[in-house]
C-alpha cells in the first residue's frame, strides 16, 4: 500500500508553487521518480480526483490543492434546508 | 488559584465565500447568522479577561504532512506564525488579510506539556507548526479588532487514521484543567470544528452532513451526558463526518461537568454549523 507516496505528492502539490507548475505543465513528466502504483500514476495524470481519494489520497488536500487544470470535482450542492429545520 | 474563565466550541471555516461558492446564498446566510454569533460569544470571552487562550483544533495536512502525525500536540515557543498557502483556495481563503504572527503563553504551553508528559499523556511539542484555519478563523471572529491573548495552540489528529479517541481526548482536556487549576491564571478554553461534514472523508459524500447525529451530541452536551460523548467511536465519527468532535472532546473534559448552552445550530446540507459556551459559574 503506498498511500504514503500518494499524501506525499499530493502536500507537495499543494505546498511547493514550483513542482505544482511543472506538474500543471506534463504531469507524466513530473511524476516520473515517484514511487507510485501505475493505478495511482494513472489517477494523477488524469488528475481523478475521486480516484485518488479512493486510493486514500487526503480529502482535504485533494479540495484545496490550486492546480490552474482541473480544480477541485466538487459535488453537487444537496438541496438546501432551513436552519433548524428536521 | 487559576480558572478557567469562558469555554466555547464552534465550527471553524467563518467564511462566506465558500459557502457560498460550494452551497449557494443559502449557505453564505447561514454563516454570517453564525458569525455573528460567534461576535456576540467573543464579547463574553473578552469581558472574561483571560490570561490565555487554549485553542484546540485540528491539522488539515497543512502543518504535519504525513511524515510525522502527532495525535495531540502542544504549540510551545514565544509567538506562532499564520500559515501561508500561495494561490489559495476553497478553506485555505479564510486565513486571507488576517495578522502574520500571534503571542503565545510559553509558561502555560510547558506546563501543559510537561504535566502531560508525568501524568502519562505523550503529546507531541511543536516549535514550528502554524496556524491555519482551524484556528484563526474562529479567533479573529471572537475577537475582531481586539488584541487576542497569547494563545495554546493544541492540535488534534482527527484525520488521518488511526486517531486518539474521545475518552482519550477528554481525559487530555482533563488534564489541562488540571493545569489551569493549579496555575495563576485565568485561562479561556476553545474549540473548533464540526459539525458533521465530509462523512468517511470520501469525495464521493462530500455535500452530505448527519443532522440526526449532530442533534443527539448537541443534547449531550446540554444535559452534561459527558458519559455518552467518551464513550462515542473513531469509527461512529468516522462515518458520520464527525472527526472534528475530536477536538470538542479536549474542551468537554476539561470543562466536565458543565452543561452547554446551544447559541447556535443550522443544517446546511454540507454541513451542520454550531457555536456551543458553557456555563462555568
Amino acid at each position: 500500500v503506498s498511500r504514503y507516496a500518494v499524501n506525499v505528492l499530493l502536500y507537495r502539490l499543494k505546498k511547493d508553487r514550483e513542482f505544482r507548475m511543472r506538474f500543471d505543465d506534463d504531469r507524466a513528466a513530473a511524476l516520473a521518480g515517484a514511487d507510485l502504483t501505475d493505478a495511482e500514476r494513472r489517477a494523477f495524470v488524469e488528475w481523478d480526483l475521486r480516484r485518488l481519494n479512493e486510493l486514500g489520497g487526503s480529502l482535504h488536500l485533494l479540495l484545496s490543492i490550486p492546480l490552474k487544470l482541473g480544480g477541485p470535482e466538487m459535488a453537487p450542492p444537496t438541496p438546501q434546508r432551513s436552519p433548524g429545520a428536521g | 488559584m487559576g480558572a478557567i474563565v469562558y469555554a466555547a466550541a464552534m465550527s471553524h471555516v467563518l467564511f462566506p465565500e465558500y459557502y457560498e461558492k460550494n452551497v449557494g446564498a443559502h449557505g453564505r446566510r447561514m454563516v454570517e447568522e453564525l458569525i455573528g454569533v460567534v461576535r456576540d460569544m467573543g464579547t463574553r470571552l473578552h469581558a472574561a479577561q483571560p490570561d490565555a487562550i487554549v485553542i484546540v483544533a485540528d491539522d488539515h495536512l497543512n502543518v504535519f504532512s504525513f511524515d510525522a502525525v502527532p495525535a495531540l500536540c502542544v504549540r510551545i515557543g514565544r509567538s506562532v506564525e499564520r500559515m501561508v498557502q500561495d494561490d489559495a483556495i476553497e478553506f485555505d481563503r479564510a486565513l486571507e488579510g488576517l495578522p502574520d504572527r500571534y503571542p503565545l503563553h510559553e509558561e502555560l504551553a510547558n506546563r501543559i506539556l510537561e504535566c502531560g508528559l508525568d501524568e502519562g499523556f505523550d503529546f507531541a511539542a511543536s516549535w514550528s507548526a502554524p496556524l491555519d484555519h482551524a484556528f484563526l478563523s474562529p479567533l479573529a471572529t471572537l475577537y475582531g479588532d481586539r488584541a487576542i491573548p497569547p494563545l495554546v495552540p493544541f492540535w488534534v489528529n482527527c484525520f488521518i487514521a488511526p486517531q486518539p479517541t474521545p475518552r482519550r481526548c477528554a481525559a487530555a482536556g482533563q488534564l489541562i484543567a488540571r493545569v489551569v487549576g493549579e496555575s495563576p491564571w485565568r485561562v479561556a478554553v476553545i474549540a473548533t470544528g464540526g459539525l458533521s461534514h465530509f462523512p468517511e472523508l470520501s469525495l464521493a459524500r462530500v455535500g452530505q452532513s448527519d443532522p440526526e447525529f449532530d442533534h443527539k451530541i448537541v443534547a449531550w452536551m446540554e444535559a452534561g451526558d459527558h458519559a455518552s460523548l467518551a464513550a462515542l467511536t473513531v469509527r461512529e465519527l468516522h462515518t458520520t463526518g464527525s472527526h472534528e468532535l475530536l477536538n470538542w472532546m479536549v474542551l468537554l473534559g476539561a470543562v466536565a461537568p458543565a452543561r452547554a448552552k446551544v447559541r447556535f445550530f443550522g443544517e446546511m446540507g454540507r454541513i451542520d454549523l454550531a457555536a456551543l459556551d458553557w456555563n462555568l459559574a
